[in-house]
């Protein structure tokens, strides 16, 4: 396979498996593959695929940031806060707050050199504790207007609920960031070669904080989504969810060691679990085995991203392995 | 002895310096004497003891993963399913076969994570939060979601409340811990393959080591001695908990990074397991004495470990410059 | 010959390009220049040679900004310039060309070549900082690529990316271009296409400077020629003829020291033999190397020439055709663990990368590779550690004396003779393999090591060392093997004198 080719294939990996998954589900339960469930499942997959487009931008800039989920809490809760004070659209406070705590992930990792894991795990447990602070201790933040919130978390408007719709905005919005914007050119040049980004003259600390950033915003948003689906800020939800944040991401052919990614197949990552997941429900599987299956997704998306690795070193000149010469 | 040291050596090195980390501990522990009421009894200092025993057994095991430049996030899940595990082995095996299944199951999940790193080569994150989500999804799946309860039996609540010369086993089994892994890390083989290949991979691999099996056993240790961890826990709560310790990787995490080990593998000692474990314990337990919410646990324990990373730096520094003062 | 045959050129021409003078940079302990000179024509193609540590790569980073010196004058066109970063060096028209460093192979082509557009300054779009398409393969057309815009770099061949990154730098305004070991991983016809997209640059008025340990494509390409030794200028813009290619050689290794390696007492029994091995990674598999017991081997070949990678084939630290055996026992290329059970010691190039662990102290560094015989029952028994390594380390002036202290804080000479004691302590030692053994070391620990090097010789042991320091080869090998271009061009007895070396190693029609 030479390198371009595979550079292609890595992105049609979700898109295969989602055909593969739907194929399989619609033989074990018919009511799978009915129309009713595409478009319920439409409008479950957001909440999901804005945490792995977010986490895409990390894992593009050679990191990956643990702490989305508990971000997504947080700014979920304080959205819900905020919307009560304010009205409905105060809920969108979410996005500045997981923006700040995107900022402050980004910080330590570009400015002062901290590791990803480290830093990200630091700040999800500080982050975990804020929420449940301000929450008095985990309780729920119901929100005033649930009913409205629950109104465009669910009706279908043409196909999707308008969130959906505006999730789906976002979404199109980091595919622009990505292809179309500086910024995301930048952070892709980084995953690339980091070495190189300072010998053309770019600043490799502001390009990694801004993935943080761009990361922090995006589970901002699906916190927000959270909180109008549940009709209330739930300020302990999330675990689990950088798990199955990475593992969209990665099965969406975001190349682990950083500079390749593509928005659309991260979507399609994120909708494969969401077949999953949903699949297994409707064939009467036991939601815990559905987590076995994500666990073991997760799993597999590693062994897809370390078999690509190894078909692109072996059959292409690129990098030679660790411990020879070049 | 001519053999341990060379001629020109000024003086033998003080080879068991306390580590930074034993300072903050002791500064804490006065701090918490002093300003925090009750802080100081008998009764709660042997509590704070008792859980950070459970917290300590589990962290050698998250040390030697570290030593070796990986990093575990396996473990809550798997005690919880060691825990399910052993309550429903109990009828059949009775309570000793019951935690030995349960204990058994940890290790096993601890050598597929070192197998998928060591031979496969994946990023130790993926491997440990793909296995935490299949152990907690298989726990969850064998008791339908909900806790079960164990029959009441002595010979079952001995780990967590039995009592050996006065001292109370989880605290036996932390101090035994402790030794056994001081005696690997500093005296056995394994121990220093661990340190090489965390140290170095590539120029282990140069110097004839086989990387492979050396971090394969290291996460096989590690999980055995989550599975004392998750023996003790067991038998603590009496019940088979799917959701039994979800901060069990993020504490034991903690407690390494605030002992002074960089997770890039390669350096590190039991002490400062052990100190880092001491200041998360009464972290925890003060936050509770002050009558502060429990959620401050977790503020304090997030902002402690980038605290200690950020410090370790400069930590270094100043042990570079102490030793350049000595020669 | 010396610096003084060259009467210095005048700064004052005005056909000067750029004019660095009484160049300075120290690093710790260690002066990389002392007083470094170079001067570029404009439209002149200038070749910098000079062996490892001379300072030639100190002076290149010096000159795009990457390092500021301590002492010295640069001057642009006649005006004085100080640097402090590689942008600046660029917007000032020094354009560096590095092997492949400063490419994303993840980006397309199209992206690549308008890199420094894309990563500098604030703006929202990269719409309008890629270069125009039309431009941007007049460019590619120049130096004779003809490649897809929205291809991935990643998949051209290293040789095309080169070329890549040439084409990138006409999109800068040139006006020095600074060529560092181009050539590295180009083929023969790439390499041409190189050349002569320099030469066309040049006639337009540029200056380039052109850093190669290849001699045809120095005489092929360059003009004039300067050669640094040991952070000095020896030779300093002389035009290419003046000097033949073993004056030009001698001026980089210097005078010597002509001493007579130890004497082989007879010719003993093959122990380490590897055949159908490949140098470098586009060699053939088609080269046998047999060491006997005994005999230091000098493994020599000019940097690239394929010698470094020949010799990790043969420590087992490398996969690749061909087999390898010591005494009875086979092993494949690759497996170094078996050869490390085997007795085959093996020292890396690259110190820190390969070969040491920074965290751990010297004397677990030297043990590493007997750790088996020290443990019983998975007991390491301290005592016997420090016995097996300690005298090593003794004898090998460990300095400071502390086989406790961590590796990390001990000078690299000392670092590099924590590596000798530890491939001397393998157990079973059958056969040494040294890459680089004193690269980047003093002289005091380069005359320790040698004299390790040869008492293991003494007693038995197959060694085989590779180097491209040529007076190191002198005095320790009884025979030299001469890798060039991924072939054993030349075996030559230890009788043979310095120019015969200095021939084969160039490929001058001497040999």
């Amino acid at each position: 396979m030479t390198p371009r080719a595979e550079g292609r294939a890595r992105f049609l990996v979700a898109p295969a498996a989602i055909l593969l998954a739907a194929g399989l589900f619609g033989v074990a339960s018919p009511g799978f593959l009915s129309l009713d469930n595409g478009l319920s499942m439409a409008g479950q997959i957001w909440i999901l695929a804005l945490l792995a487009v977010g986490q895409m931008f990390a894992i593009a800039a050679r990191g990956f940031d643990i702490s989305v989920g508990a971000v997504a809490a947080l700014s979920g809760t304080l959205g819900a806060m905020a919307a009560n004070a304010i009205g409905l659209p105060g809920l969108l406070l979410a996005v500045p707050v997981g923006l700040a705590c995107g900022t402050v992930n980004g910080w330590l990792i570009g400015r002062a050199r901290f590791q990803p894991i480290v830093a990200t795990l630091g700040t999800l447990l500080a982050v975990k504790g804020l929420a449940l602070l301000v929450s008095d201790d985990g309780q729920v933040v119901p929100l005033e207007a649930a009913a409205r919130a629950a109104a465009l978390s669910f009706d279908a408007v043409a196909g999707l609920p308008p969130l959906g719709w505006a999730a789906l905005a976002a979404v199109g919005l980091a595919h622009v960031v990505l292809r179309h914007m500086l910024v995301g050119r930048r952070i892709l040049m980084l995953g690339s070669n980091p070495e190189a980004v300072a010998l053309v003259g770019a600043v490799p600390w502001r390009i990694e904080m801004s993935a943080y950033q761009l990361c922090g915003a995006f589970a901002g948003l699906a916190g927000a989504l959270m909180t109008a689906r549940a009709g209330a800020g739930l300020p302990t939800e999330g675990a689990g969810m950088e798990l199955q944040s990475i593992a969209a991401a990665v099965i969406g052919g975001t190349v682990l060691a950083g500079g390749r990614a593509n928005v659309w197949a991260v979507l399609a990552g994120a909708t494969f679990v969401q077949v999953v997941l949903t699949g297994l429900n409707l064939s009467g599987v036991s939601p815990f085995i559905a987590q076995i299956a994500v666990g073991a997704v997760i799993l597999a998306s590693g062994l897809m991203d370390a078999g690509l690795r190894t078909l692109l070193t072996r059959f292409s000149r690129l990098s030679p392995p660790k411990g020879t010469f070049r | 002895m001519m053999a341990k040291r060379l001629p020109g050596t000024s003086r033998p090195l003080r080879l068991s310096r306390p580590p930074a980390v034993a300072l903050v501990c002791l500064g804490l522990f006065l701090l918490c004497c002093a300003f925090v009421p009750r802080f100081a009894t008998f009764g709660n200092i042997e509590n704070v003891l008792r859980v950070a025993s459970i917290l300590c057994v589990v962290a050698c095991g998250q040390a030697v993963v570290i030593l070796l430049g990986g990093i575990e996030f396996s473990f809550g899940a798997s005690a919880a399913l060691a825990s399910v595990v052993t309550v429903m082995a109990l009828p059949v095996l009775g309570p000793v076969g019951g935690l030995a299944t349960g204990g058994a199951s940890v290790i096993a999940i601890g050598a597929v994570n070192g197998f998928l790193v060591g031979r496969l080569a994946l990023p130790p994150v993926i491997v440990t939060l793909g296995t935490l989500m299949m152990a907690s999804g298989a726990a969850a799946w064998l008791v339908g979601g909900l806790p079960i309860d164990a029959p009441p039996s002595a010979a079952f609540s001995w780990p967590a409340r039995g009592r050996v010369l006065g001292v109370p086993v989880p605290i036996l089994a932390a101090l035994l811990a402790c030794a056994a892994l001081h005696l690997m890390l500093a005296h056995g083989r394994i121990g220093r393959l661990w340190y090489h290949v965390g140290a170095n991979p590539v120029a282990a691999r140069l110097a004839g080591l086989d990387v492979t099996r050396i971090t394969t056993l290291g996460y096989a240790v590690a999980g055995a001695f989550c599975a004392v961890g998750a023996i003790i826990l067991t038998s603590r709560v009496a019940s088979g908990q799917p959701a039994l310790a979800p901060n069990l990787p993020f504490e034991t995490i903690a407690a390494c990074a605030i002992g002074g080990l960089p997770l890039s593998g390669g350096r590190g000692r039991v002490s400062q397991v052990v100190f880092g474990v001491l200041t998360v314990a009464m972290l925890n337990n003060a936050v509770v004495l002050i009558n502060l919410p429990v959620a401050w646990q977790l503020v304090l324990l997030g902002l402690a470990v980038l605290a200690a990373v950020g410090l370790q730096k400069d930590w270094a520094v100043l042990a570079r410059l102490a030793r350049r003062t000595d020669r | 010959m010396s610096a003084s045959d060259d009467a210095p050129s005048d700064d004052t021409r005005d056909d000067l390009a750029l004019v660095a003078t009484g160049i300075a940079k120290v690093y710790g302990a260690t002066c990389a220049l002392r007083s470094a000179r170079l001067a570029l024509r404009r439209g002149r193609v200038h070749a910098l040679l000079g062996e490892n540590g001379a300072g030639k790569s100190t002076l290149v980073k010096i000159l795009v900004g990457a390092v500021t010196p301590d002492a010295g004058h640069i001057a642009l066109a006649g005006a004085p310039v100080a640097f402090g970063s590689v942008t600046q060096a660029i917007r000032a028209g020094i354009v560096p060309i590095y092997q492949h460093l400063s490419l994303f192979p993840e980006l397309s082509i199209h992206e690549n070549l308008s890199a420094f557009a894309l990563a500098a300054g604030g703006g929202l779009w990269t719409g309008r900082r890629l270069v125009d398409p039309a431009r941007a393969r007049g460019w590619l057309k120049e130096v004779g690529l003809d490649v897809d815009l929205a291809a991935p770099l990643g998949s051209l061949s290293l040789g095309e990316r080169q070329l890549v990154e040439v084409a990138r730098a006409l999109s800068l305004d040139c006006r020095v271009l600074v060529l560092d070991e181009p050539t590295a991983a180009l083929n023969a016809d790439e390499a041409d296409r190189l050349f002569a997209v320099v030469r066309r640059l040049c006639a337009s008025g540029t200056a380039a400077l052109f850093i190669s340990h290849r001699f045809d494509e120095i005489e092929a390409l360059a003009d004039e020629v300067t050669v640094l030794r040991d952070g000095r200028t020896v030779i300093d813009a002389a035009p290419i003829g003046r000097h033949s290619r073993e004056e030009l050689t001698h001026a980089m290794l210097g005078a010597g020291v002509e001493a007579a390696p130890a004497r082989l007492s007879e010719r003993a029994a093959p122990v380490l033999v590897g055949r159908g091995l490949a140098a470098g990674r586009h060699g053939r598999g088609s080269l046998d190397v047999i060491v006997h017991a005994g005999e230091i081997v000098g493994l020599a070949g000019l940097i690239g020439s394929g010698a470094l990678s020949l010799a990790a084939t043969l420590g087992g630290a490398q996969a690749g055709p061909g087999e390898l055996s010591v005494g009875d026992a086979s092993f494949m290329p690759g497996d170094r663990r078996r050869a490390a059970a085997l007795g085959i010691a093996y020292v890396p190039a690259d110190r820190h990368a390969e070969g040491l662990f920074g965290a751990l102290s010297a004397r677990r560094n030297a043990s590493v590779s007997g750790l088996g015989r020290l443990a019983r029952l998975g007991w390491l028994r301290a005592r016997a550690e420090a016995q097996m390594v300690d005298p090593l380390l003794r004898r090998l002036k460990l300095h400071p004396a502390l086989p406790e202290a961590e590796a990390a804080t001990f000078s690299g000479g000392n670092q590099q003779k924590l590596l000798i004691a530890r491939g001397l302590a393998v157990p079973g030692l059958k056969a040494m393999v040294l890459l680089e053994p004193t690269r980047g070391v003093d002289v005091a620990a380069r005359g320790v090591i040698h004299d390790a090097i040869r008492e293991a010789a003494a007693s038995g042991v197959a060694v085989l060392v590779a180097t491209s320091d040529l007076d190191e080869l002198m005095v320790l090998a009884h025979r030299y093997l001469v890798v060039r271009e991924g072939t054993l061009a030349a075996e030559l007895p230890r009788s043979a004198p310095r120019a015969a070396l200095l021939a084969a190693l160039s490929g001058s029609a001497a040999a």
